[in-house]
């Protein structure tokens, strides 16, 4: 398990990341999603000991990273924002250097080099300068690194960027795969892969936490009613009547006329509603004889969860941050304002 | 450390960046042989190999800040010193390595050189003690000079920067010897003996005339131990500082 404990950021007076408290369960895949500038790689390098913390601690498998950097790093496997691969080394000597550094045996390297290219399928590429690689397969290279010695815990920035839509839906199974062996905390702005692939989310703004759960109680947590799409041919003024009677029904949301007398309705359900309002509703409009072409609950997606979050928590955001300000000013000028309560008094 | 050693070597040795640098090097080292030789008829200069050496080093600084100017400014540049400090590898082991890879190029430069002296004792008679203890003296001066290289390139992330910084403090090193003997510094004594004590030039001229003092070992050895050191704190303080 890895644990964050109040993990802490400044450069100079500027706070990049503000006491962050989170854990990976083994065997997890954590989504760290913020918009860009959040701090997510400012807390990945804090979390790889890259970057030395302000405050807080991270432990990883029982080794503190500050205390302990050795032991705690040859349980990790980093793949940064930027792979960091050398333009002038061929994949297999770059590959061959890091299992080095990463001090695996020299009789286990060329099998464990062979394992992660296959992996990564860059195999193909292996004799080939990195420099004259392609985005993605640097990208893909990097990763290949990260995997070496099959690490316990990997820390995954963005790893999909600069990836075809084949080779993101590729890495994104073999991020799936990881989690039978492995913890991974896997970063992203971008919310489909984050509910594609990961279990829990930690959602950051500002170097602040506004959420850790699964996605499933994000949505839930955040008016979590479905929207059902309906698709009728026949009168639409009867449909829409049937439709308003039906318990669980909050709104007609829209209908959209499509010809031919097809309408599509989009019906807000109320909290908690769900397939029983769309079986009734369904079995009302068939002895109405109206004829149901298409039918189905759509869920509130994380896109709409991510803006709720990130825009709700501005607001306290900016509380806190007043608060913040003026803490430090008033200690330091405990007297002055002192003074000035007097003064007030006085007057 | 020795897979930081191994990586830098092959950066060198796989690249032409090695045997341009030799080449260049065999090259200085060949035009101040011919010259010496060229001299031989002159009574008044002695043709001796202290003597070329002598003479190389002053084109030589231009060859160590060359040498060193990538060491750090290039991990820094492609993002790769993320990926050697998130490796169970101290910081430590990484400056050793990289160092124990600088000086090993260096060797291969002045190995080179080697032939002229083998050259000489075919045809000629060669002193022999002066020879090795004007070589030893040549990589206690050159081993100095890239750990002063190398801390320049943990300074910047530009290696151009970096290269260009050292030739200026290389400069400096090699003119505080006559600088200290200016009119203007001998009026004050204090001060010329402070300034003399930095000078390496002298301290290599005692190595080609056949003398190994302690003081001098002493001196190469502490200043490549000071950059070394200044080296690892020029590293942890950046990462504490930057973002």
């Amino acid at each position: 398990m890895i644990t964050i404990e109040k993990l802490t950021k400044y450069y100079g007076s500027n706070r990049a990341v503000n006491n962050i408290s989170f854990t990976i369960n083994d065997n997890e895949i954590l989504g760290f999603l913020g918009p860009n500038g959040a701090g997510k790689s400012t807390t990945m390098n804090m979390i790889a000991g890259y970057l030395p913390m302000t405050a807080g601690t991270v432990t990883i498998f029982g080794s503190d990273i500050s205390k302990e950097p050795v032991a705690a790093k040859k349980n990790i496997g980093y793949l940064p924002e930027i792979p960091p691969v050398y333009p002038d080394m061929r994949v297999t000597e770059y590959l061959s250097f890091c299992a080095g550094l990463k001090r695996i045996r020299s009789s286990e390297r060329s099998g464990e080099i062979e394992r992660v290219m296959k992996l990564l399928k860059i195999e193909d590429v292996q004799h080939k300068l990195i420099k004259n690689l392609s985005k993605g397969y640097k990208q893909r290279v990097g990763f290949a690194q990260a995997l070496l010695g099959n690490p316990k815990f990997l820390i995954l920035d963005e790893p999909t960027v600069g990836l075809d839509p084949n080779q993101v839906i590729e890495v994104r199974n073999i991020i799936k795969d990881l989690k039978k062996e492995h913890s991974v905390i896997f970063s992203s702005h971008i919310l489909s892969e984050v509910s594609a692939v990961c279990d829990r989310v930690v959602i950051i703004n500002k170097g602040d936490i506004k959420a850790i759960d699964t996605i499933e109680n994000l949505e839930k947590k955040l008016g979590g009613s479905l929207t059902l799409h309906i698709k009728v041919k026949g009168d639409r003024a009867k449909t829409s009547n049937i439709i308003e009677l039906t318990d669980g029904v909050q709104e007609i949301a829209s209908i959209d006329a499509e010809g031919n007398d097809f309408f599509a309705f989009a019906v807000k359900l109320k909290d908690g509603a769900g397939d029983d309002t769309k079986n009734k509703i369904m079995s009302e409009l068939i002895s109405h004889g109206i004829q149901i072409s298409e039918i189905y609950t759509e869920k509130p997606d994380l896109e709409a969860v991510f803006v709720d979050m990130i825009n709700k928590s501005d607001e306290k955001n900016g509380l806190l941050e007043l608060l913040d300000e003026i803490e430090p000013v008033s200690a330091e000028a405990d007297g002055e304002s002192d003074n000035e309560e007097k003064k007030e008094g006085d007057e | 450390m020795f897979s930081v050693y191994k990586k830098e070597l092959q950066s060198f040795f796989y690249t032409p960046f090695a045997y341009v640098i030799t080449a260049l090097f065999m090259f200085l080292f060949t035009l101040m042989f011919n010259n010496a030789l060229g001299n031989l008829d002159n009574p008044v200069l002695q043709f001796t190999f202290p003597d070329i050496f002598y003479n190389v080093i002053f084109f030589f600084i231009f060859l160590i800040p060359i040498l060193t100017m990538r060491t750090f400014a290039d991990e820094r540049k492609f993002g790769t010193e993320v990926l050697l400090m998130t490796s169970p590898v101290s910081v430590i082991q990484i400056i050793l390595g990289k160092y124990l890879a600088n000086l090993t190029v260096f060797l291969f430069m002045i190995a080179g050189s080697a032939i002229y002296p083998i050259f000489t004792y075919l045809h000629g008679t060669l002193v022999m003690n002066q020879l090795i203890c004007a070589y030893i003296g040549f990589f206690a001066w050159g081993a100095m000079f890239i750990a002063v290289g190398q801390l320049v390139s943990s300074f910047t992330e530009n290696s151009i920067i970096a290269a260009v910084i050292g030739e200026i403090i290389m400069f400096v090193f090699l003119f505080i010897d006559d600088f200290s003997r200016t009119d203007f510094i001998m009026q004050y004594p204090k001060l010329q003996a402070f300034l003399y004590a930095f000078a390496a030039q002298p301290r290599f001229a005692y190595f080609s005339q056949g003398f190994i003092r302690l003081s001098d070992l002493v001196f190469f050895a502490s200043a490549i131990i000071i950059c070394l050191s200044w080296n690892y704190i020029a590293i942890e303080r950046r990462r504490w500082k930057r973002g």
